[in-house]
């Protein structure tokens, strides 16, 4: 799963720490996802997606190659 | 508070609950557990509601969880491998024998003592015995006697060195589990 957190983030001059904040979740977690380690549950998705106001689909992209048929991309 | 803190904190609440208990079983004091255990609890939990920091968040759960499991497998596998080999020990030499003994006094003022050995793992009755030694005077024993009432008494100390066994094998399962889970943690939290 790939996504754009990063760049959305940048663009609204938002730090990990305040993005974390928002989604409820702790800093390591937003760097891992913007390192694309780790892929969020959907509710975390949904929450990131709100946070930024944006759909969704707009911040991760499923990827067959990356993430398989089964999705699991973490093993 | 930091988490660090809480983690120094619960651990030596821990230690001082661990200690007291410890203290009252060996002084015969039963009512030291029954106030420290609920108060160790009481006092990890305050501490634990003035942890500032976002204690758990979903990636943290799922490392913890994936720890947690592959911590199992490996204790599960490698405790089987372990209890066969130590169990076998017993099924290849089998118990060892119980000894009684029995202090008489004598006319002259010493003690005498009787000491018997029954076979492994058998009631102590006549039709089982295998050898009996008697101590004319238990103040003044030969070489072979001393050895007989050494194992008489090293016997009578048997169940507490069973009990002593007993809680260094809980505690050396306790350090591992906790250092295997740690290793996997470490590990699952470098690679998400």
């Amino acid at each position: 799963m790939k996504n754009r957190i990063r760049v959305l983030r940048a663009e609204r001059e938002m730090t990990q720490e305040q993005l974390a904040e928002l989604a409820g979740v702790t800093r390591n977690t937003i760097i891992s996802m913007e390192k694309n380690k780790y892929s969020p549950s959907l509710k975390l998705g949904y929450r990131i997606a709100h946070v930024f106001g944006v759909g969704i689909d707009e911040v991760f992209t499923y990827e067959e190659a990356i993430d398989g048929p089964s999705g699991e991309d973490d093993s | 508070m930091k988490y660090f803190s809480y983690l120094i904190c619960t651990f030596m609440t821990a230690c001082l609950v661990a200690a007291m208990i410890g203290w009252s079983m060996a002084a015969g004091n039963f009512l030291v557990p029954l106030i420290a255990i609920p108060l160790g609890v009481i006092v990890i939990l305050a501490c634990r509601k003035n942890v500032k920091e976002k204690l758990e968040d979903e990636r943290t759960c799922r490392i913890r969880s994936k720890a947690a499991l592959r911590t199992l497998e490996v204790i599960v596998i490698a405790g089987a491998i372990a209890t066969v080999i130590l169990y076998s020990y017993v099924v290849s030499s089998p118990l060892s024998p119980s000894i009684t003994g029995k202090i008489s006094s004598n006319a002259d003022g010493t003690n005498s003592m009787t000491i018997n050995l029954y076979k492994p793992g058998s009631p102590s009755l006549p039709e089982n015995l295998v050898k009996s030694t008697s101590i004319k005077d238990i103040n003044a024993m030969n070489e072979s006697e001393a050895v007989e009432y050494c194992s008489y008494i090293r016997e009578s100390y048997r169940e507490n060195e069973n009990r002593g066994l007993v809680g260094m094998t809980l505690g050396s399962t306790l350090v591992i589990l906790i250092v295997t889970f740690g290793a996997f943690y470490l590990y699952y939290n470098r690679k998400y």
